[in-house]
């Protein structure tokens, strides 16, 4: 699955995405046709070259060779289709010509920078000297283009004429004839020099392809550097430090809300996750899910420590699958979702996000649904994180966490609705029984919901 | 020769024209041919598709701009394929137009080319701000079918408007239209301390108190102002527009009230008629702008696309005596 597909699925790795600065198009197409990848040694090359860009920029932001490549990003063109022609020998027109031209000067700009920020062995741009001498009759050494006199004898005496007669006003026939000839003559040049940057093409096209990667390249290592993205390890199992929401972090902070990091461990098999309302728990599904795609797409993650176990895919089932327009209910689209997840797990290994399956449907028969589905995943050797609020889901060899959640005096103010998330720890904590927190009523009299509705619970409670 | 001395005290202007074929590009030639004499670096580029061979509308024979050695212009890669000139092409541009990206060149040797540029202000400014870095001294907007937005005082710095034949037949209502544009032109603006205060503000309609302070009315746009839960004179009787306005809003606000002042960016804001600014100004209604056009001059093309000729004189000697400026007919100029 590419870049461009993942977004669409993870609205948190979207945000990631739109965080990236790029200086070209071509760059950004290069970021989106990115493949999620499951090979170790792949990623690891790929970690590699951000660990050196990342140096790189440290080291150079504000000098000189740092500038003039992302100032030779900032003017590269996507020239699909004008290579496209190149490669099916349909002939340029001197705008085409042009735009080749520019791309040869470009690219022998960069490779100067590149070679000054030390980055040629993991940014090689192919020599395309050949390409602008063709293109550059006249020696001029810049990247304007005309069909230059010196491409056809005819050309000068012609354009002498064409000039005398066009500041004399002279005649209007000859002057036509004339710029029919010019015209001709100008068509058959450039036929012959895209016939001859015809077996160009494959280092054009590598030339363009290269210089996109290294503005992705950079716009990664930008953003790894401004966010202190970390490298993950490849492990056996799945471990996080200090793990963040980008995205939550950056609305907290600017409505200056409290953002705490969460440690998690996950291995193969079941983790299950219990915790009161508003604890984050759905945050932290949607954390390990972004964080796991970040990392196999070949960037860092937002963690102060991070191990990864590889996998084929991320799957999800975070609540948003109702389609009305489908005609299925909340229940019907979550259960077909969930059901082909299992499919999934039993072809392939994945990570699994599921948020409190079942919860749409009667409690009896939701247990006992969220039972079968924890035996069935907890068999398989897929990573599979699950929320819940059902008790006594029973036993079985597989981890419970528990967010610790609300605790009333963790601040020294007032608390009001619009202050909770600062009386809530978010850390997890290991969870051996088999209950949940009841905290809802709580919570509810804390947002100040309706008394007599609250009071009547706690009775039910009791009874 | 007249005007074109005026031209050199600015970096850049645009030519509009009332109506299509009130002989902008005849003008055009003109301005370029004696900046060309005087040995001017010019820059040329339009707003939109302009420049065709032939007229879409009416079919009839347009001229093509006459560039000189050393001008640069920007047009699209089609209309690059078309010119006459023999001309070196230095930029090209990574968005696209319908008739492909938008190419910068300077001409080698002199011929007819055909304009057509940017879509929206925003691009056209970066446009004018290209042509600047390569050195051009003035560069030359021209105007497109009915578009007035390059007009603005935030995209060029001078204007030159263009009347005709093609306006109205009747020299009366020619007058009385060319009068009313050239009035909302020369729209008094506001002194520099309440330009400061409001030409930050991006949306709504503000009202300004005695102490010349801006209140937001929280009316997002001036379409709504129906909507109005509070009275919009509760500041006072001094309001601002961030942006256009229309005969609606004008009509809403004779009737609040005797003597209320307008305020809007420029001139090209106003999508107005004659009528609702009228019924405005008889309730000693005001429009006053942030920013005033500078216009260099009022040309008259006597000959409307459907063939007939007013007479050149009677028409310059009435529009300018309306005006109260000089009028040129473009057709004697260029002769």
């Amino acid at each position: 699955m590419k870049i461009k597909d993942l977004i669409k699925q993870d609205a948190g790795f979207q945000y990631i995405v739109d965080s990236m600065e790029f200086m070209s198009s071509a760059g950004r197409r290069t970021m989106l046709n990115t493949e999620f990848c499951p090979d170790a040694a792949t990623l690891t090359r790929e970690w590699n070259r951000l660990d050196h860009a990342i140096e790189v920029v440290k080291k150079f932001k504000y000098k000189k060779p740092y500038i003039e490549l992302r100032h030779c990003l900032m003017q590269l063109h996507d020239l699909q289709g004008t290579l496209a022609s190149l490669s099916n020998h349909t002939p340029l027109n001197e705008v085409e010509l042009f735009e080749i031209k520019n791309l040869a000067h470009l690219s022998r700009i960069a490779s100067g920078t590149i070679s000054d920020l030390k980055l040629s062995e993991i940014l090689p741009l192919p020599d395309t000297l050949e390409v602008f001498s063709l293109l550059d009759p006249d020696h001029t050494g810049i990247a304007n283009f005309y069909i230059y006199d010196s491409y056809d004898d005819r050309l000068t005496p012609l354009r002498r004429e064409l000039k005398t007669l066009q500041e004399h006003d002279g005649d209007p026939g000859r002057i036509s004839q004339l710029l029919a000839e010019q015209s001709d003559i100008q068509n058959r040049i450039c036929t012959q020099l895209s016939d001859r940057l015809h077996p160009w093409t494959e280092t054009l096209v590598t030339t363009m392809e290269q210089m996109a990667y290294a503005d992705f390249l950079l716009a990664k290592a930008e953003l790894s550097i401004q966010w202190e993205l970390t490298r993950p390890e490849i492990g056996e199992h799945t471990e996080y430090k200090a793990l963040v929401n980008p995205r939550l972090k950056e609305r907290n902070e600017a409505r200056k809300l409290r953002y705490q990091p969460v440690d998690v461990t996950l291995h193969p098999g079941i983790t299950l996750i219990t915790g009161a309302n508003m604890a984050g728990k759905t945050v932290l599904l949607k954390s390990v899910g972004t964080a796991q795609i970040m990392a196999q797409c070949g960037m860092y993650v937002p963690a102060s420590m991070a191990v990864i176990r590889l996998v084929q895919d991320v799957i999800t089932s975070i609540g948003d699958e109702q389609d009305e327009m489908n005609g299925l209910s909340s229940y019907a689209a979550e259960i077909l979702k969930i059901s082909d997840i299992l499919a999934a797990c039993r072809q392939k290994e994945l990570l699994v996000l599921i948020d409190e399956p079942a919860r749409t449907t009667n409690p009896i028969e939701g247990k006992a649904l969220v039972q079968s589905i924890i035996k069935i995943l907890n068999a398989l050797n897929s990573t599979t994180l699950i929320t819940t609020h059902y008790s006594g889901l029973g036993g079985g060899e597989f981890c419970r966490l528990r967010v610790k959640g609300f605790v009333e005096n963790m601040a020294d103010v007032p608390l009001t609705p619009q202050n909770i998330n600062h009386f809530i720890d978010y850390s997890l904590t290991e969870d051996n029984g088999d209950d949940v927190p009841h905290e809802a009523l709580r919570i509810a009299s804390i947002l100040g919901c309706d008394s007599e509705m609250i009071d009547l619970a706690r009775q039910n409670i009791r009874l | 020769m007249p005007f074109v001395k005026n031209i050199l005290n600015y970096r850049n202007l645009s030519i509009v024209g009332l109506e299509k074929n009130t002989g902008k590009t005849v003008c055009l030639n003109y301005i370029l041919r004696r900046l060309n004499e005087m040995g001017i670096h010019v820059g040329v580029t339009s707003i939109g598709v302009d420049g065709e061979q032939v007229d879409s509308v009416f079919s009839t024979a347009k001229p093509e701009v006459t560039l000189y050695e050393g001008t640069h212009f920007i047009t699209s890669e089609q209309h690059y394929q078309k010119r006459q000139a023999v001309s070196i092409l230095e930029h090209v541009d990574s968005r696209r137009t319908a008739l492909g990206p938008l190419v910068t060149a300077r001409v080698l040797v002199r011929g007819k080319v055909l304009l057509s540029g940017a879509a929206t202000t925003g691009i056209l400014h970066t446009q004018i701000k290209q042509l600047d870095s390569m050195g051009v001294e003035l560069s030359i907007v021209d105007g497109a079918l009915s578009r007035l937005s390059l007009a603005s005082p935030t995209v060029t710095e001078a204007m030159i408007l263009a009347t005709g034949a093609a306006v109205s037949a009747n020299i009366k209502q020619l007058v009385s239209r060319t009068k009313f544009l050239h009035s909302l032109i020369l729209l008094d603006e506001v002194p520099t301390l309440l330009r400061e205060k409001l030409t930050t503000i991006e949306s709504g309609l503000w009202s300004v108190d005695n102490e010349q302070q801006p209140h937001d009315l929280g009316i997002a746009s001036v379409f709504l102002i129906d909507r109005a839960e509070k009275d919009i004179l509760r500041f006072g009787k001094t309001l601002f527009a961030s942006g256009a306005v229309s005969d609606r809003l004008l009509r809403i606000l004779a009737t609040k009230d005797n003597g209320i002042t307008l305020i809007v960016r420029d001139f090209t804001k106003l999508f107005i008629t004659p009528e609702a600014y009228v019924e405005f100004t008889r309730r000693d209604g005001r429009l006053m702008v942030l920013q005033r056009s500078r216009l260099i001059a009022v040309t008259l093309n006597p000959t409307s696309p459907q063939g007939f000729l007013l007479d050149s004189k009677t028409t310059c000697d009435a529009l300018g005596e309306a005006l109260q400026t000089p009028v040129y007919d473009v057709m004697k100029i260029e002769q």
